[in-house]
C-alpha cells in the first residue's frame, strides 16, 4: 500500500484553458492508492515547488506524480525538490499534459480532460512500480573512435582530442576529406572547400591525441557506451610505409590502375535455373570479365526480359566481375531499367518540352485512362507498360508515343487509333 | 579495298561520271524517323513496287532512301530530282499516281505540293520553299543526295577526301587550320574547338581516346541517322591530329537506327580499309566503338558520359582535371559533340578561310536548330551564325500557327532561357545567346505564343530538370526542389511578394555552386522570365489571376448566356457533370464541382465558353 500524491499545474491558462480542472480533481483523487490531490497555477513557480516538498513531508507521500509540461522542462526541477525533502527523486514521475493533452486538443476541452486523465492514470500506475535507485559511479574508457574521414568525421576527431582525449579516426579511403574536398565551392556562401579543409587534415595529421587510421574499415564492434571493443581491419598496402614518401610515381605506373578490386567472386549462378542461363547467357558472354561493358550489358538483358530480373543483377555482377552494389547502383539509376516486370508492350509518352507544348501530358493522361494504369504501371494482364521518357528526338512529330520500338504522332483528343493494332487495345 | 588516296580520287570520279550519264528521275525519300514514324518505310517498299509493276527500268527512274531532310513537319517527303520537285504528306494510296503522272508523264501533282502557309501560294520546286530558302546548309545538304547505308555514296560526293587529305598534313597544321577556322564546340559550351585539341596533342601519354557525344536529341539523331560517315570521317581526323588509336560513339539506345547505321558504317569503312590498320597506307591505324547509354539528360554532360562509357552510372564528378588531361579510364581524351566532328571535314577540304567567312565574328560557320513549338513549319535547319531570331520564327518558320501573338522562344533545350518579343533582332551566335541569359545548349528552339503562361513554362522546365538531376550535389537536388515548391505556389494562387526574391537568391545559388553545367544552367528558365516576365509573376502574385490562362487555380469558365445556343455539347461532353441547362436554352457552369479540365471550351462551337 503506498500513499502517492498527485499535483495538478495550470500553467496559467495554458492548461485549466482546455483541461477542467475541477473535474480532472475529483477523477484522479478517486484512483487507488493517491491519497492527495492538488492544484496549483504555477507549480514551477518558487511557491509551487515549495508546495510539492512540504506536501510530501506533511502527508507522508512515497510517490509522487507532477502533471504539466514536458518532463524535458520540469522533471529535473521536481525531482531536485523530492529529493530535498527526503524522497528518492526516482520516485517522482512527470504527467505531461499540456504538450499531450490541452495544447493539441485545444478545441476541444472535454477531450482534453479525458486524455489528462488517462495519461495521469498511466504515470501512477508507473510510479507504483519504480524502485528507489542510488546513483552509482563507474570508470570508463577515455577514449573515442570516428568512423568516416569526410569533414564531420575530422571536425568531430579535432574537437575530442582538444578535449584532451586521445582519438582513432577511421577511414576506409587512401585519405581523409571524403567528398568535400573535391567540391569547387560550397553553397550558399560559395566558400572555397579547400581552403577550409586542407588546414583541418593536416591538424589530423599533428594532432597528437588523434591516431590516423587511413585506408582501413572497421570489420567488428562490440561493448557499450565506456566499454567498446572495435577490431579495425587496415587494407594491405603493398609497400613500406616507413620509406614511403607519398610521390604517387608508383600508381601512375601500374598497369592495372583503376581497376576493381575483386576480394571473392561469389557463384550466384550455381543456384540458378538452367533455362535462366541459356536466356541470359547470349548477352553476357561475348563481355565476361569488362566491368567497363556494364551498362550495354543491362541494356541487352533489360530489351531481352523487358525488365531486370533479381538473378539477371546477379548473374552480371558474376560474370562481369562487378560488385553487386555497382550492378544495382547503374540499374536504379537509369529509368530505362525496370527491377519490376514489365508488360509484353511497352508505351512510351515523350515527355520532352516541344512535345509538352503540343499537349504531351494530355496525351499521357488519355492514354492513362485507356489503359487504366498510371505513369510507370503495368496492366493487370501484363499486356501493357506504360512510361513517360524523355525527348525522342522526333520533335516535329509532337507529341510523339512510343510503342515498343515505333513511334507514333498521337492525337491528344483521341489515343485510341494508337491502340487498334494491338488488337483493339484493353478490356477497356 | 581502297589502298591508297589515288584509289580513293578514282573510285569517287567513277562514281560521280555514272551519275552525271545518269538522264534518269531519282525519287529520294526521306526515311528519318520522323517521316518513318509517319509511314515513309512503307511508301518505300510501294514505290519499289509499282516501279516493278510498270517495268520501268533503272534508266529511266531510281529510289533512292535517305536521311533527315529536315521538314519533318511534313513528312513524308520525297524530293524527285533532278528537278527538285518537293512533295510533301503523301499518304500510301498516292503513291501510283506519283509514278503514272510525275515519272511517267511529267506532271505536278497538286494535291501534294507545299502550301505556304504564310502567302498561301503552291510552291513546287525545294529551293523556291521558305523554310529552306534562307537556310545555308553546308552539312545537311548532303543527307537528300545519299544513301546513309551505303559508303559509294559518301565517297561519290567527295567523302573521305578530307581524311586523304589530311593524312598528308603534319598533325599541327591540321590543328591550326581547325583553330583558323574559328570552330567552337557545338556541345553547348562554345569552347574553342582547336584549343581542345592543341591541349590533347600536348598531353605526353601513349594512350588517348577521342569520343563523340551523340546522345543528343533531335540533331544528334538526324546526322547519326542520315550522314554518319561524316562523323567517323571527322573523329578519324581528329584522332590523327591528337594521337588517338581509339575512338567511342556514345548513341542512346533508344535509337536504334542510329545505331545500325553507325555499325554499318564502321563495317563498310573498315572494309573499305579507311578504318582499321594502316589507313590509306599513311601508317595510322584506328578503331571506332560504339557504346550505348541509357538516354538520360545527365548523360550528354561531358564527365557523366564518360562515366557511362566506363560502364558506371551516368554521374558527373568535379572537373578540376579536364578530360583533355585525364579523361575516359584518366587518359588524355578529346571529347567532341557530334555536329562538331561533321563540320571537321568541310573545315579540311574547303580550308578555315571558307569556313570562317561564314557565321559572325566570333561565332563561324553554320549551326543546325531544332525548330518547334508554336510555328508554321517545325523541323530541323541549319542556319549561318549570327542569323537574327526573327529570320528564323518568320522566314524559315513561316511565323505563328494561326496568326497568334508571338510571346517567347526558349533557346538551347529545358536549361535555357526564353527569351521575349523585344529580342527577336538578337542574333543567334555563342556570346550574343549568353548575353540575352540563354544558352546555345542542345540548339532546341521552342516558340510560345500568348496562350502559353510564362510561370507555368518555367514550372514546366525546372520540373524535368529537378527530375534529371542525377543527386550528386546539394544545391542542384535540393536547390531545385525548393525553387519547384516556390513556383507551384505561385501557380496555385499561394504566392506572396517576397517569394520573387526567393527565386533569385536560390537561382543565384544554384548557378554558381552546382557542380555541373545541368546545374549550373537549370535556373536559367526562372532567371529569363524574372527578368522579361516579372508582370506574369506580379499577376499571378498580387491579382491572383493568370494572363494566359493556363494555371487552373487562378482561372475559371464561364458560359456567356447570350452567346449560348443550348446545343448541350459541353453538358455531355463534361467529365464531372458540372454544366447543366435545358436544351436550347442557355446552360450554365457550377464551379463547386468544374474540375477546369477546358473541354467545354474545347468544343463549344460558338465561343460562348469564356476563360477568366
Amino acid at each position: 500500500m503506498s500513499r502517492i500524491g498527485v499535483f495538478i499545474c495550470h500553467c496559467g491558462h495554458n492548461i485549466s484553458g482546455a483541461v477542467d480542472i475541477d473535474a480532472l480533481k475529483k477523477k484522479v483523487a478517486q484512483i487507488p492508492d493517491v491519497t492527495f490531490v492538488i492544484d496549483n497555477p504555477y507549480l514551477c513557480s518558487t511557491p509551487g515547488q515549495e508546495l510539492v516538498g512540504d506536501m510530501i513531508k506533511e502527508h507522508q507521500l512515497d510517490a509522487v506524480v507532477t502533471s504539466h509540461c514536458s518532463p524535458t522542462l520540469h522533471e529535473r526541477t521536481f525531482r531536485n525538490v523530492a529529493a530535498n525533502s527526503g524522497l528518492n527523486p526516482y520516485k517522482l514521475e512527470v504527467a505531461n499534459i499540456r504538450e499531450q493533452a490541452s495544447w493539441p486538443h485545444w478545441h476541444q476541452p472535454d477531450l482534453a480532460t479525458k486524455k489528462a486523465f488517462i495519461i495521469i492514470c498511466e504515470s501512477v500506475a508507473k510510479v507504483k512500480r519504480n524502485m528507489a535507485l542510488e546513483e552509482t559511479s563507474v570508470p570508463i574508457t577515455n577514449r573515442a573512435m570516428v568512423i568516416g574521414g569526410g569533414v564531420a568525421g575530422i571536425q568531430t576527431a579535432l574537437d575530442i582530442a582538444d578535449g584532451g582525449h586521445k582519438v582513432y579516426l577511421v577511414e576506409q579511403d587512401s585519405t581523409i576529406g571524403g567528398k568535400m574536398i573535391q567540391l569547387s565551392e560550397t553553397f550558399p556562401t560559395l566558400d572555397c572547400p579547400q581552403c577550409i579543409m586542407t588546414p583541418k587534415m593536416t591538424d589530423v595529421a599533428n594532432h597528437p591525441n588523434i591516431e590516423l587510421l587511413s585506408y582501413s574499415e572497421l570489420d567488428e564492434l562490440e561493448g557499450y557506451i565506456g566499454n567498446f571493443k572495435a577490431k579495425v581491419r587496415r587494407k594491405a598496402r603493398y609497400i613500406n610505409e616507413e620509406k614511403c614518401t607519398g610521390c604517387n610515381d608508383c600508381t601512375q605506373e601500374c598497369p592495372i590502375y583503376n581497376q576493381p578490386m575483386i576480394r571473392y567472386a561469389p557463384k550466384y549462378s550455381e543456384f540458378m535455373d538452367k533455362e535462366f542461363i541459356e536466356k541470359i547467357e547470349p548477352c553476357v558472354t561475348p563481355y565476361v570479365g569488362q566491368s567497363s561493358a556494364l551498362v550495354q550489358v543491362l541494356l541487352d538483358v533489360n530489351m531481352k526480359f523487358n525488365y531486370l530480373p533479381q538473378d539477371a543483377i546477379k548473374y552480371v555482377s558474376e560474370k562481369l566481375r562487378v560488385p553487386l552494389s555497382k550492378v544495382y547502383e547503374v540499374a536504379t539509376f537509369h529509368n530505362v531499367f525496370s527491377l519490376e516486370p514489365r508488360g509484353e508492350h511497352i508505351v512510351g509518352v515523350c515527355v520532352g518540352t516541344a512535345c509538352c507544348t503540343k499537349g504531351a501530358l494530355k496525351v499521357l493522361e488519355e492514354i492513362e485512362k485507356l489503359l487504366g494504369i498510371k505513369s510507370g504501371e503495368t496492366t493487370q494482364d501484363y499486356k501493357y507498360s506504360l512510361m513517360e521518357v524523355n525527348c525522342l528526338g522526333c520533335c516535329a512529330l509532337a507529341p510523339v508515343v512510343t510503342i515498343d520500338d515505333e513511334y507514333f504522332h498521337a492525337d491528344p483528343s483521341d489515343v485510341n487509333p494508337l491502340f487498334d493494332r494491338y488488337e483493339g487495345g484493353s478490356d477497356q | 579495298m581502297i589502298k591508297n588516296s589515288q584509289q580513293l580520287n578514282a573510285f569517287a570520279k567513277e562514281i560521280q561520271t555514272k551519275k552525271e550519264k545518269y538522264k534518269g528521275k531519282t525519287i529520294a525519300i526521306c526515311n528519318g524517323s520522323s517521316c518513318r514514324a509517319l509511314g515513309a518505310d512503307k511508301i518505300t517498299q510501294l514505290i519499289r513496287d509499282e516501279i516493278k509493276k510498270h517495268n520501268l527500268d533503272v534508266d529511266v527512274v531510281n529510289v533512292l532512301t535517305t536521311g533527315c531532310h529536315g521538314f519533318c513537319e511534313r513528312g513524308p517527303l520525297m524530293i524527285i530530282q533532278p528537278e527538285e520537285i518537293f512533295y510533301q504528306k503523301i499518304k500510301p494510296e498516292d503513291v501510283p499516281e506519283i509514278i503514272t503522272e510525275t515519272i511517267i508523264d511529267d506532271r505536278i501533282i497538286d494535291k501534294l505540293i507545299y502550301n505556304d502557309p504564310k502567302t498561301k501560294k503552291k510552291i513546287v520546286y525545294k529551293p523556291d520553299i521558305s523554310f529552306y530558302k534562307k537556310q545555308m546548309r553546308l552539312l545537311f545538304e548532303s543527307n537528300e543526295h545519299i544513301n546513309p547505308k551505303k559508303i559509294d555514296d559518301y565517297i561519290g560526293i567527295g567523302g573521305y577526301s578530307a581524311l586523304a587529305k589530311a593524312l598528308t598534313m603534319e598533325p599541327e597544321a591540321i590543328i591550326e587550320e581547325i583553330l583558323k577556322a574559328g570552330l567552337r564546340g557545338r556541345g553547348g559550351g562554345g569552347f574553342l574547338t582547336g584549343w581542345k585539341w592543341k591541349f590533347c596533342r600536348n598531353e605526353k601519354n601513349d594512350t588517348k581516346y577521342v569520343i563523340c557525344n551523340a546522345a543528343g536529341a533531335f540533331i544528334a539523331r538526324s546526322i547519326s541517322e542520315g550522314n554518319p560517315h561524316s562523323v567517323i570521317e571527322g573523329m578519324i581526323i581528329g584522332a590523327y591530329a591528337i594521337g588517338a588509336y581509339k575512338g567511342y560513339i556514345y548513341v542512346r539506345h533508344g535509337y536504334p537506327l542510329a545505331i545500325e547505321n553507325f555499325n554499318l558504317a564502321i563495317e563498310s569503312a573498315k572494309e573499305f580499309g579507311i578504318l582499321g590498320q594502316n589507313i590509306l597506307e599513311s601508317g595510322f591505324d584506328f578503331e571506332i566503338v560504339i557504346s550505348r547509354g541509357c538516354g538520360e539528360f545527365i548523360a550528354g554532360e561531358s564527365s557523366a558520359l564518360i562515366a557511362s562509357i566506363e560502364g558506371k552510372a551516368a554521374i558527373p564528378r568535379p572537373k578540376h582535371i579536364h578530360a583533355t588531361e585525364k579523361g575516359l579510364w584518366n587518359r588524355p581524351t578529346l571529347l567532341n559533340n557530334i555536329e562538331t566532328w561533321a563540320n571537321i571535314p568541310f573545315i579540311i577540304n574547303r580550308g578555315a578561310d571558307c569556313y570562317a567567312s561564314v557565321g559572325s565574328e566570333k561565332s563561324k560557320g553554320t549551326k543546325i536548330f531544332s525548330l518547334v513549338g508554336k510555328v508554321n513549319s517545325t523541323g530541323l535547319i541549319e542556319v549561318p551564325m549570327g542569323i537574327t531570331l526573327r529570320e528564323v520564327i518568320f522566314d524559315i518558320g513561316g511565323g505563328m500557327i494561326n496568326g497568334k501573338k508571338f510571346k517567347a522562344v526558349q533557346i538551347g533545350g529545358p536549361s535555357g532561357g526564353l527569351v521575349p518579343e523585344s529580342l527577336l533582332d538578337l542574333h543567334l551566335d555563342f556570346d550574343s545567346l549568353k548575353e540575352a541569359g540563354t544558352i546555345m545548349g542542345s540548339s532546341e528552339m521552342i516558340v510560345f505564343d500568348e496562350d502559353n503562361c510564362m510561370v507555368d513554362t518555367a514550372k514546366f522546365f525546372i520540373k524535368y530538370l529537378m527530375d534529371e538531376s542525377c543527386g550528386k550535389c546539394t544545391p542542384c537536388r535540393e536547390g531545385l526542389v525548393q525553387m519547384h515548391d516556390i513556383l507551384c505556389q505561385i501557380t496555385d494562387g499561394k504566392g506572396r511578394e517576397e517569394h520573387l526574391d526567393m527565386l533569385q537568391e536560390l537561382a543565384w545559388g544554384i548557378a554558381n555552386t552546382s557542380l555541373c553545367q545541368l546545374g549550373k544552367s537549370a535556373p536559367n528558365p526562372v532567371l529569363s522570365t524574372l527578368k522579361y516576365f516579372k508582370d506574369e509573376y506580379e499577376t499571378h502574385i498580387r491579382d491572383k489571376k493568370c494572363p494566359a490562362g493556363v494555371c487552373k487555380a487562378l482561372i475559371e469558365y464561364i458560359i456567356d448566356s447570350e452567346k449560348c445556343i443550348g446545343c448541350t455539347l459541353c453538358a455531355k461532353r463534361c467529365p464531372v457533370n458540372a454544366i447543366s441547362g435545358e436544351k436550347k436554352n442557355p446552360h450554365e457552369i457550377d464551379p463547386m464541382i468544374c474540375i477546369k479540365c477546358g473541354i467545354c471550351y474545347e468544343v463549344c462551337p460558338v465561343n460562348a465558353v469564356e476563360r477568366k
